[in-house]
């Protein structure tokens, strides 16, 4: 009877040993987590456009084609630091990109996209920051993946980089 | 000499109120007391997403104070504290409640403690039973 309880515990032991260092060895960054949003449909909002004259309805511009949205800022180094790879997304026939502009100044917003090239097929303006809050962003750059139908299929949080790009060219050939 | 003295405790005491300071600015602040401190009440127990391991009621980020007024909007709108979470986990999810909710999925988190302690209450128990026949 005892050496049988020592044998469970044993096992036990090893069993929550096991799990931990599951834990510790999957690839795995705490700070980046799942949207909440993934699978959902994306949320509606009307804004202003940074380069068409007619207000921007979500609506509209969602469920046609696979849409690559950026949230971006000319204050945000790290969208500067992904712009190629958005450019890059842009001469890419399947997709059409959405610049969600946060919190920027309009001037300089319409300047830094002269100078750097615009990627975009249409900017929204967020001004106060309150749509970004809708799609439950945190920090920008963030880069969501929006599938024909108008699902949200995937988030990033932060740069895109060459690793980042690869992962979401893969994604968009798997869905479509 | 003395006044050295009290300058360090000056200095001491004063930190000891800093550290309880709160980020919630002047311009923020609802006229209604009530209405404030139902926000502030909220407040304290959502997440600031940027950093994560402070409520928006103490974070300076932009975000935490978005989040502020937001939710001092929806109070002001007549919504009740529960449509205010929900409105906020929709979008950001559990992890934005500092105190994670009592759900299927979060079971082990609320009960494994007790688990532990029964086993450990067991493990007493029976290391006593044997220790006395020896």
């Amino acid at each position: 009877m005892k050496k049988n309880i020592f044998i469970v515990s044993f096992i036990f032991f090893i069993l929550i040993l096991l799990v931990f260092f599951y834990l510790l060895t999957i690839e795995r960054n705490p700070t980046e987590l799942p949207s909440n949003l993934l699978n959902k449909n994306v949320p509606k909002f009307e804004a202003d456009s940074l380069i068409k004259k007619e207000k921007f309805i979500s609506s509209e511009e969602f469920g046609n084609e696979i849409v690559l949205v950026n949230f971006f800022a000319t204050w945000c180094r790290p969208c500067l630091e992904e712009h190629n790879y958005i450019k890059r997304f842009s001469n890419e026939e399947k997709i059409r990109i959405i610049g969600i502009n946060y919190k920027d100044n309009k001037k300089a917003a319409i300047n830094w996209l002269s100078k750097l090239g615009n990627p975009y097929s249409n900017i929204p303006i967020d001004k106060d920051g309150r749509v970004a809050i809708d799609w439950g962003v945190y920090g920008i750059p963030e880069t969501f993946v929006i599938t024909s139908k108008g699902i949200i299929k995937y988030r990033h949080v932060g740069p895109i980089t060459e690793k980042v790009y690869k992962k979401i060219n893969l994604l968009i050939e798997k869905i479509e | 000499m003395i006044t050295k003295k009290i300058f360090i405790t000056f200095i001491f005491i004063s930190q000891l109120l800093l550290s309880n300071s709160y980020s919630v600015e002047p311009d923020e602040i609802l006229q209604n007391p009530k209405q404030e401190l139902r926000a502030r009440n909220i407040s304290k127990y959502i997440r600031c997403m940027v950093c994560q391991n402070q409520s928006i009621d103490e974070s300076d980020a932009p975000l935490a104070k978005d989040l502020r007024i937001l939710i001092r909007n929806q109070i002001k709108d007549g919504k009740n504290d529960e449509e205010i979470y929900k409105f906020l986990t929709d979008r950001y999810g559990d992890f934005i409640l500092l105190k994670p909710a009592f759900k299927l999925n979060t079971l082990a988190l609320w009960l494994l403690p007790f688990v532990f302690v029964l086993v450990g209450i067991f493990i007493v128990f029976f290391h006593n039973k044997k220790s006395k026949k020896i």
